[in-house]
């Protein structure tokens, strides 16, 4: 699983990326268009939707901080169970499973939405995602990832720190919305559940946080 | 052995040692056995040579129901005749509940004769399948999610995680294909880039990331799943790219014929494939649950532009 080296990795492209971003204001060449170029071309969300406003790249770097404490705690809370062998039996695996899920959700027992995508941050989450789908592939996008999930999150009754439900697959997330969105560590992905944006620990299997109705429609 | 049956073999037999109907091109390069085979004399199109390197493909199967046995029993079949050392799995490894009794049902049970006789399995992850599998020792990936290896020193598998291709995932494969000096490339993902699937089809936005790659690095065969047929696409932009997502789960009749991909498609039963590759050529088959040899042929790897 990840390694303390691995989140520093994470922060330091965090940062980097941020930082990329203010070069990019001031007086550097302005950012292509949305693009479903080759991942050399589109390498970065600037890239992709172009530069962020100081405003947007402040309420990303305030929920890179609340990751980075996620993070902190999932690593935390892996490193008070034994670990699991890279070559496990099924048994081992589950109980691992078990445990850690029931670990991060006690720990985050009053964890509520807005928690990691913050208030300001859940903004420019939907404006970025709103670029990607609204470009010349955004319907055929949409299309994508409904076709492999049409499932009523409501109905469904997610929730922050619920755990993931075992009867729904998990719905392709387009290279495209992976370029574009802040970049996670390997225990943390977005995962679109029906029209919301989850992000979860795959781990754990636990929703640890979500952005309701986040495709545009 | 009644004559007919003896008639179709001799015949059969005739082609393999000649190759003579086996070499005309990816999309002509097919027969088909109309005969009934006994499930215990398995005739089919494979030159079964010593040294060369045999594997099968298998997809979206692990549904513990009846279908996906009866497969399993035309692999295990096959097996005793051709002696594959290793299946890739292209994803939906198990379906449903993934709890430990699951493993067993959905894959140690119906390939135990597999697992007994030593062969091993690869697995990459599909939609369905529940990340920690890649701790599972069977499935062979080193707890890792994308991975690669090569069973002979003329071949390397890539084994991709298709439904989250991260930045991180593509730059990571692009350094392996460019440091890969193997003759053979092979890709193995869940979601195809190109199928005739009414479901699902062509997944357009990862072919944008994947296929430049695959054209750039010399990748000459992409195995898939998704779809719930057997399908080998006409060849793109010199590649041939197969769906096998019938290992278990069937949709009947999902193949569009107007699609203009298809090759060779089978989506009246399950059904997996078999292959053998041997210097340049990489002779393969599809075998449904009934033991019949639905598609075959042979291609011929891409070779380095120069």
């Amino acid at each position: 699983m990840s390694t303390p080296q691995g989140v520093v990795v994470f922060l330091l492209a965090a940062t980097a990326a941020l930082a990329l971003g203010a070069c990019a204001r001031h007086g550097d060449p302005p950012a292509p268009s949305a693009t479903s170029a080759s991942p050399a071309a589109a390498a970065t969300t600037e890239r992709v939707v172009g530069p962020l406003t100081t405003a947007d790249a402040q309420a990303l770097a305030g929920m890179n901080d609340r990751l980075r404490d996620y993070i902190d705690l999932h690593m935390k809370l892996e490193r008070s169970l034994p670990d699991l062998p890279k070559e496990a039996t099924p048994e081992q695996i589950d109980r691992h499973q078990r445990a850690f899920e029931k670990l991060v959700r006690a720990a985050r027992a009053t964890a509520k939405q807005g928690d990691i995508f913050t208030p300001e941050a859940r903004p420019v989450i939907m404006r970025l995602l709103a670029t990607i789908f609204s470009g010349p592939d955004g319907q055929q996008l949409k299309s994508s990832i409904r076709d492999e999930n049409p499932v009523d999150p409501v109905a469904l009754r997610l929730t922050v720190n619920g755990r993931y439900p075992d009867t729904v697959p998990l719905a392709t997330v387009p290279p495209q919305v992976l370029q574009t969105l802040p970049k996670l560590t390997e225990n943390l992905e977005y995962r679109f559940i029906g029209d919301w944006l989850i992000l979860l620990d795959t781990d754990a299997h636990v929703i640890a946080d979500l952005i309701d109705n986040a495709l545009p429609q | 052995m009644r004559p007919r049956h003896l008639s179709v073999i001799v015949l059969l037999s005739l082609v393999m040692v000649t190759g003579i109907g086996f070499r005309d091109g990816l999309t002509d390069g097919t027969t088909r056995l109309e005969a009934r085979q006994s499930p215990a004399v398995p005739v089919v199109p494979l030159p079964n040579r010593e040294g060369s390197l045999k594997f099968g493909v298998l997809g979206d199967f692990g549904t513990g129901k009846r279908a996906q046995y009866q497969l399993a029993e035309q692999m295990v079949t096959l097996h005793g005749w051709f002696r594959y050392d290793l299946v890739v799995l292209v994803g939906d490894n198990l379906y449903g509940s993934q709890r430990p009794q699951d493993f067993k049902k959905k894959f140690e049970l119906p390939y135990k004769p597999l697992l007994d006789a030593g062969v091993m399995f690869y697995a990459s992850l599909g939609n369905h399948d529940a990340r920690e599998q890649r701790f599972y020792k069977l499935f062979n990936m080193g707890g890792k999610l994308y991975y690669t290896f090569n069973p002979s020193p003329d071949v390397r598998f890539f084994m991709l995680e298709s439904s989250y291709p991260s930045p991180e995932q593509i730059e990571w494969l692009e350094a392996e294909l460019k440091a890969s000096s193997s003759n053979w490339k092979i890709a193995v993902f869940h979601h195809p880039l190109y199928s005739s699937g009414d479901r699902h089809g062509s997944d357009r936005r990862l072919r944008d990331v994947l296929e430049p790659l695959f054209v750039q690095y010399n990748v000459s065969v992409v195995l898939t799943g998704h779809d719930h047929f057997y399908e080998r696409v006409k060849p793109q932009h010199g590649i041939a790219y197969f769906v096998v997502g019938s290992g278990g789960e069937l949709r009947v009749g999902n193949i569009d014929r107007k699609s203009g991909l298809t090759a060779k498609g089978f989506d009246t039963d399950q059904a997996f494939m078999a292959a053998e590759i041997s210097g340049d050529e990489m002779h393969f088959v599809a075998i449904s649950r009934r033991g019949q040899t639905v598609d075959s042929g042979v291609l011929l790897r891409r070779q380095p532009t120069p």
